[in-house]
């Protein structure tokens, strides 16, 4: 072993997940890059918020936001972009609303659904835009997929053909670099939250199949699927009651019970094709890297609340992981 | 300008949560306990090695110099509740490697010694009390030398390893067996400590001495014990009635540090507490369950002094000091022990052993569980070899990280009860002199944390920004800046007062060699870890280092 040495041959992968809508943790996803030395981004799913945050208009000039179930009022407009920002940065959406607009809106779930599709769209393309600025000339690529949060139409809004750093990599099977290919899946088995991308076990099998069957060997391929493999160690949380809205625990003896909610689809799948790598994510308080056979699973987890990059560093070599590394930027 | 709002304005659309299973009445439960209601050393070791000193005054000294390093943790817990814990608070704001030795160090080496500590106290504390109290009851001297087995060092080290071995088999088949354990411990404590404070509380002072003298004949000695006891500590120069001195009051309080310095213990579960970002619950949860202890340990030394009386507490002080040949069949007369022969009831002994036994050997639960996720986290860091993190396939657990903390417990499991060296001075320093060493390094490791919190907003100014604390200011200057520094200021008198003071044991040249070299090997490991991961290409920093955003 070479000790003081500049570093190891081979691709370097800075991968993430789950940053739901932060504004601060895709900023910082944009310039790991640099401040990691990867030559290649990998997000694994659910960049939508789950929460917007109407600023509503009051009749005397001022505004309400409520931010962590506190009331927040400001006057300025200068106080009115802070508060945006600060909504960005913990992930939320926010919109400038009187207060007639904001009843009319809360009391129609459609109209709640056509904001969030609007304004989801709005910052996916806004995050692109910036990927294209920060990265230009750099050679380097940010690859990208939805999660089971994500919705299909505005995931969309990645295909885009303007784009040089930018690649969308959602169902499909993509060249990271000279021999290394990526296949990334975001649909997850059921879950208590019935959340928008769900599939059965089977179908999930079935999707799986369609991206992996047509390679022959799967030694230099990195399997990019939002779920983790179940009982793996990434995928350990609460186990959870689907009857109850919202979902609440499931006690027994007077204590919550754990158990491993990833997928028995995927862990087959892994166990079948032993590709190099997999790259998962879904379950945020399973931070975890596990060996499947020859393949190396990873989950970083996700502190995105907190303004927390979680993400794995990994280098890759002729079909191998040889090295990575768990990252709290 | 900022108020509540029962119903939040906000638009929500279905997606999935995050579920943690741990409330805060439970954080707040697990806090009380990690902090350890047996543990005895302020009654016994403080009258022993400080005449004059004011138990109760003690033990409330060190509840208020705990609460601002406390209010840094509810700071810090807030700014960070999902992944908390020491380490991941120093190595975010101090750096990796400040982070590294401190916690390496402070926590996963002397933490070690926590598990010789849990052995001795079941042995101790546990079964030589049951069988004492057992053999009192039915007259048998087969029970009461298997008491007086419990006390040697062969007993100790074999209930320690034993200890220590059934922790780790429990804890690598699942943590699921231990959560099903923790719930029968956590009651029997409850049921043994409150069994003490009403036999204490019950007896009348005018009764011990001859409680004692009578449970003294029922084990085969002397019928005069009590007359005996003092005779025996007035003769090694023990002086019973000594005035009041402020010194030793401010001295008993790094000791009763020993219990209360855990109040924060439950920011190592911030990830599980389903409230881990609320203030409020912060607050209750970690300087709510340090004051109910602080006055819980507190109540017992009333209790303890007002029954048997302050005088006879420093006959007891004498016999564990060596001063003096005071003890019951080898078991020197620490509160359960006193408590076990005034009662002199096998229902009694049964209860409160138990909670003993239970609570000895929860302490040594804790000890894994905390460091083998430290453990694992520096593992994921890469600062520790990649097999500690390795998670079993079978039993989902790091065994190697339980195999590997067990291994390293067993040196010190033998070194607590057996070593000695000569000090130069025709006298011998034994390992157990450094009982509260454990204290002192658990206590920088704090300390550290305090300073974290300090500068959280200076060091990790975004962290902090988006933090519900960032709210609370005094005269413009960040809160947590105040109490940081009034916590560290709190700490760094204690770790001064352990350095200097031999009252309290680490004055030694073991101690100083024992401290100083696991602060070495510590940094050195860092150092080392740090250049040859570096020629692999990991740059350990990264696990750390914020990354800026714009």
């Amino acid at each position: 072993m070479r000790l003081f040495g500049k570093g190891q041959r081979g691709t370097k992968v800075f991968y993430a997940t789950d940053v739901h809508g932060s504004e601060r943790t895709w900023r910082k996803f944009l310039n790991a890059a640099k401040f990691y030395g990867a030559d290649v981004l990998v997000m694994g799913g659910d960049v939508m918020g789950k929460l917007a945050i109407p600023i509503i208009r009051e009749a005397g000039g001022s505004y309400r936001a409520t931010i962590h179930g506190r009331v927040e009022r400001v006057t300025s407009e200068a106080e009115v972009e802070a508060l945006r920002g600060l909504i960005g940065d913990l992930g939320f959406y926010d919109v400038v609303m009187d207060e007639d607009e904001y009843t009319a809106t809360q009391a129609d779930p459609d109209a709640v659904e056509r904001l969030f599709v609007r304004l989801a769209t709005e910052r996916v393309a806004r995050w692109i835009d910036l990927a294209e600025s920060r990265l230009a000339g750099t050679g380097i690529k940010v690859y990208a997929t939805g999660g089971n949060d994500d919705l299909t139409e505005v995931m969309a809004t990645m295909d885009r053909t303007d784009t040089r750093a930018f690649v969308a990599c959602e169902d499909r099977a993509v060249p990271l670099d000279d021999e290394h290919v990526m296949i990334s899946m975001p649909y997850v088995n059921p879950t208590p939250w019935k959340t928008p991308r769900e599939d059965d076990e089977a179908g999930l099998a079935a999707r799986i199949s369609a991206l992996a069957a047509p390679f022959a060997d799967h030694g230099k391929v990195i399997f990019n699927f939002h779920a983790p493999p179940v009982d793996s160690t990434l995928d350990t949380c609460p186990m959870l009651d689907a009857t109850t809205d919202p979902p609440s625990q499931v006690v027994k003896g007077g204590q919550p019970v754990l158990y491993g909610a990833g997928s028995t689809s995927i862990r087959e799948a892994i166990e079948r094709y032993q590709p190099m790598l997999g790259l998962h994510g879904h379950i945020h308080e399973s931070q975890a890297v596990a060996r499947l056979g020859r393949t190396v699973c990873v989950n970083p987890g996700s502190e995105y609340g907190e303004g927390v990059l979680r993400g794995c560093l990994l280098t890759i070599a002729g079909g191998k992981v040889t090295s990575y590394q768990m990252t709290a930027g | 300008m900022a108020a509540v709002t029962t119903v939040p304005e906000v638009f929500v659309r279905k997606s999935s949560g995050l579920v943690r299973v741990m409330s805060a009445r439970s954080a707040f439960v697990y806090n009380v306990l990690t902090m350890g209601l047996i543990f005895p050393w302020t009654y016994l070791w403080a009258p022993g090695a400080l005449p004059g000193g004011q138990l109760v005054w003690g033990i409330l000294l060190a509840m208020v110099l705990e609460i601002p390093i406390a209010l840094a943790y509810v700071w810090l817990s807030t700014a960070l509740p999902r992944s908390g814990g020491d380490y991941v608070f120093q190595s975010r704001v101090l750096g990796g490697g400040i982070g590294f030795t401190l916690v390496f160090s402070g926590f996963v080496i002397w933490i070690l010694q926590w598990v010789a500590l849990s052995g001795w106290l079941l042995s101790s504390l546990g079964f030589a009390p049951l069988f004492l109290g057992l053999g009192a009851a039915t007259g048998s001297t087969a029970l009461v030398d298997l008491a007086s087995w419990f006390t040697t060092g062969t007993g100790i080290v074999v209930t320690s390893i034993a200890n220590a071995l059934v922790a780790m088999l429990i804890l690598t088949s699942g943590f699921k067996n231990y959560v099903r354990l923790q719930r029968v411990m956590w009651v029997a404590i409850l049921v043994a400590f409150a069994t003490m404070l009403v036999v204490l509380f019950t007896t009348a002072s005018a009764d011990v001495p001859g409680k004692l003298d009578a449970f003294s004949a029922a084990i085969g000695g002397s019928p005069t014990f009590y007359q005996d006891s003092v005779a025996a500590a007035q003769a090694g120069g023990v002086e019973l009635n000594p005035a009041f001195s402020l010194l030793a009051t401010l001295l008993i309080a790094p000791i009763a540090w020993t219990s209360l310095q855990w109040a924060t213990y439950s920011a190592q579960q911030n990830g599980e507490i389903k409230s881990a970002g609320n203030f409020r619950d912060q607050l209750f949860i970690i300087v709510g369950s340090l004051i109910l202890t602080g006055l819980l340990l507190a109540l017992l030394a009333v209790v303890l002094q007002n029954t048997i009386g302050t005088e006879f507490l420093y006959v007891a002080g004498a016999g564990y000091w060596g001063a003096a040949d005071v003890s019951l069949a080898g078991s020197y007369l620490w509160p359960n022990i006193i408590a076990t022969a005034l009662a002199n009831n096998p229902i009694v002994t049964i209860l409160i052993a138990l909670g003993f036994i239970l609570n000895a050997h929860q302490i040594v639960h804790n000890c894994y569980i905390g460091m083998t996720r430290v453990m694992v986290a520096m593992s994921l860091d890469r600062l520790l070899p990649e097999m500690v993190s390795r998670v079993s396939d079978r039993f989902h657990t790091p065994v190697n990280a339980h195999v590997i903390y067990f291994l390293a417990s067993l040196p010190v499991i033998y070194l607590y009860s057996n070593y000695s060296v000569d000090d130069g001075a025709g006298g011998t320093t034994t390992w157990t002199s450094l009982t509260l060493g454990v204290t002192f390094a658990c206590g920088y490791v704090f300390v550290g944390t305090a300073i974290a919190g300090a500068l959280l907003p200076f060091r990790a100014k975004s962290l902090y920004e988006a933090s519900p604390g960032a709210a609370y200011k005094f005269m413009g200057m960040p809160l947590v800046t105040i109490v940081g520094t009034l916590g560290a200021i709190a700490g760094a008198i204690f770790l001064y007062l352990f350095l200097t003071k031999e009252e309290l044991g680490l004055t030694s040249d073991l101690a100083y060699q024992v401290v100083g070299l696991v602060l070495l090997f510590s940094l050195g490991w860092y150092l080392v870890t740090y250049f040859v991961r570096r020629s692999a290409g990991i740059n350990v920093n990264y696990a750390f280092k914020e990354i800026p955003p714009e």
